[in-house]
């Protein structure tokens, strides 16, 4: 059942995706009603699945590889979502929507295996850290989607092309909006994530390198995105510029620490 | 419905920029207040029925009801004084769907100069207004019809999207830079009529018109005060251009005014906020070394015309998906005609089976000899309660037929049956709605 749900949410992922990519291959304009409901379908399958999930695992899908990856696949389409209801703006599925179906998949290659977590006060105290430091990369990565098309599009109005990247994407305000909010949210997320974190660490005397470094650049990334336009003004392509490039760079740090020496079968 | 009205036909007759050149045209382009009078005037040459006129800047029209297919000599000898020429040689006619297609295709767009303009679509209401007095059912329908199926093609396809002119260029380039244009401030160089045209267009955005400078500081005043902005000389201009986000330059200076030195002092004293700059002068008024400078989209003339070019392709590209909604009002609009044509055949049927049912019935009562009065009642009423009887099926089936389009074929089938005479289907009378209700409460009651 859990594979079948998340495959359904993976095909309605990428379906969205092709359905918002259909004006750059033909003359009609993007079925906006029929992305939006393709993508909740996906929220909603996945969210079943990881439902799920947690009756299998006896507890929420937050902790080992293969539930993390998904849970964040999972907070990435629903902040998608949420931004494009609001919005009623569907090209953002093009980069987010497939983005959060290869996590999707590479968590079902992975696999869900259980792994022993703290129950009680201790266990709520870690669902909460990994929960709002998910939403929070799950922002940002919605931040680092709206930068990226900020700066084709402003790529393209500068090269003065007037062709369907042009005419389809929104206007780079609107996509400057998108970014400076999600990293706002972003920043939230992961300070509150890293402070239950740190706080956890002190209380049960528990220390891991890779899962400190990592959560400890995001969170600097991400802070200095969010105050370099709260406090330095910066904003446009300087702020789409730096929050696609930290993102990426987070990406790779975390695919660099896995490849180096991540216990199989753990985030991290 | 007489025999007369079932020979009438829908017919359009008219010159357009397609056949004619502008100083043909603006001789037969009537004012708003001319229009009724004139369609009466060409009703009574033509002894139409119904008729209403399309004029406009490009293109003079009229769609007629006509009883007998003689009109359009009438119509062609009225323009030709008009013209002080022969206006047949330089004008179209259409008639039956192919003229109903025409009107569809000229309220759509689809026949305008450029591609999908929104404007036509108000004329051709316009013009049906103005002419309600002598429209009747047909026209009346027809350019209903027509009005809708525009508004079908404006939403349904992209024919009417993107810009069409340079200014709504200059618009859909500042969108896509700002998104919305509300309260963004702007700052004109240069106060001639372009600069006034392109400014309209954005103020019509929301953009705040701020500053309007020019060397000719009166011009500056005039055309700040139409915008609600602030004249000024030109080098008091560029100690503000930081606070704008559009900068439209429409001067007629032979160089350069707007210099990468002034512009990158702008773009640093601005952070990272873009500013848009429109150099709609020719020559250009703004250095092209500009667009190099971050920060700052720099478009001339001809990116603008790049865009209309750009959006004009497009527009083309989606006449084909319009015509086809247009094949479909065009084939519902021509079911609608062929179900009026059913209402003088089931009056016809109905007169020729109350002459059987009186002959038939006097044939009896002699047979029967003397009967009282109510005996005589019982069987004129028998007499009349057959005969709804055996035309109840018919008349429902008909008028059935007619509904789902196949009205034509089946009124021909009837009347061959029932040897109610030939009439012209194809060209049968249009009726008004109200017709069309009293026959069929005529044919109802009948059943009782």
């Amino acid at each position: 059942m859990i594979a079948l749900a998340l495959i359904a949410a993976v095909l309605c992922y990428v379906g969205a995706a092709a359905l918002a990519a259909a004006p750059f291959v033909r003359p009609v304009a993007a079925p906006v009603r029929t992305v939006v409901a393709l993508l909740a379908t996906g929220v909603i399958a996945h969210l079943a699945g990881l439902v799920r999930l947690s009756l299998d695992l006896g507890q929420l899908p937050l902790f080992g590889l293969g539930p993390a990856l998904t849970s964040a696949a999972f907070l990435l389409a629903a902040s998608l979502l949420a931004v494009e209801v609001m919005a009623h703006e569907v090209t953002l599925t093009l980069v987010a929507a497939p983005f959060a179906g290869v996590l999707t998949l590479l968590a079902s290659l992975v696999g869900f295996a259980p792994v022993d977590e703290p129950q009680g006060m201790r266990g709520a105290w870690l669902v909460a850290h990994v929960a709002l430091s998910f939403a929070g990369i799950a922002a940002f990565g919605t931040a680092a989607a709206a930068g990226t098309m900020y700066l084709v599009q402003r790529h393209e109005l500068r090269s003065r092309r007037f062709g369907p990247v042009f005419r389809l994407f929104p206007p780079l305000a609107t996509l400057d909006r998108v970014n400076h909010l999600a990293s706002v949210v972003a920043w939230v997320g992961l300070t509150v994530g890293v402070v239950l974190a740190a706080s956890y660490a002190v209380v049960y005397r528990i220390v891991e390198g890779p899962k400190i470094v990592w959560a400890i650049t995001a969170w600097l990334c991400v802070s200095v995105v969010t105050f370099g336009r709260l406090l330095a003004g910066w904003q446009a392509r300087r702020a789409a510029l730096l929050t696609s490039v930290t993102f990426a760079a987070v990406l790779v740090l975390y695919l660099a620490m896995r490849a180096v020496g991540a216990e199989p079968g753990k985030f991290l | 419905v007489t025999a007369d009205e079932s020979r009438a036909s829908l017919v359009v007759l008219g010159v357009s920029f397609h056949t004619a050149p502008l100083d043909v045209r603006e001789k037969l382009v009537y004012a708003q207040h001319e229009v009724a009078d004139a369609v009466g005037e060409l009703l009574d040459a033509t002894g139409a029925r119904e008729g209403v006129l399309l004029s406009t800047c490009n293109r003079s029209e009229v769609y007629l009801v006509e009883r007998e297919p003689s009109t359009t000599q009438a119509v062609w000898s009225a323009w030709s004084a008009r013209l002080g020429q022969d206006a047949s040689a330089i004008g179209y006619v259409h008639r039956g769907s192919d003229a109903a297609r025409h009107l569809f295709r000229v309220a759509s767009g689809l026949d305008s100069m450029v591609v999908g303009e929104a404007q036509i679509q108000g004329q051709v209401r316009e013009a049906w207004e103005s002419c309600r007095a002598s429209s009747g059912a047909v026209l009346h329908r027809l350019f209903q019809s027509a009005l809708l199926v525009a508004g079908r093609v404006r939403s349904e396809t992209r024919v009417t999207r993107g810009a069409a002119s340079v200014s709504s260029a200059a618009v859909q380039l500042a969108k896509q830079i700002f998104g919305s244009l509300a309260d963004r401030r702007a700052m004109v160089l240069g106060a001639g009529e372009t600069a006034d045209l392109a400014l309209e267009c954005l103020v019509a955005e929301g953009v705040r018109a701020s500053v309007v400078a020019s060397r000719t500081f009166e011009r500056a005043k005039t055309l700040a005060a139409k915008h609600g902005a602030r004249a000024m000389q030109y080098d008091e201009a560029w100690t503000t251009l930081a606070d704008v986000d559009l900068l439209l330059c429409s001067t007629s200076s032979p160089v350069p005014i707007v210099t990468p030195s002034r512009i990158r002092d702008v773009a640093h004293a601005r952070g990272d906020r873009p500013l848009c700059v429109l150099d709609i002068a020719v020559p250009r008024d703004v250095d092209p070394v500009v667009r190099e400078i971050d920060n700052v989209f720099l478009y001339d003339l001809d990116d603008l015309q790049a865009v209309v070019q750009s959006s004009l392709e497009r527009r083309r590209n989606e006449v084909p998906a319009a015509e086809r909604l247009l094949d479909a009002e065009v084939a519902r609009y021509g079911d609608w005609l062929a179900s009026l044509s059913v209402v003088p055949t089931l009056t016809a049927f109905r007169a020729r089976m109350d002459d059987i049912r009186q002959r038939e019935l006097a044939q009896a009562l002699r047979r029967l000899g003397p009967l009282s009065p109510a005996q005589h009642a019982a069987v004129e009423q028998l007499s009349r309660a057959l005969m709804n009887k055996f035309m109840h099926d018919p008349t429902v089936r008909l008028r059935a037929a007619a509904a789902e389009g196949d009205g034509l074929d089946v009124v021909a089938a009837a009347r061959y049956l029932f040897a109610l005479g030939d009439m012209d289907v194809a060209t049968v009378a249009p009726t008004p709605h109200e017709e069309i209700a009293s026959a069929g409460r005529t044919i109802d009651s009948g059943d009782e």
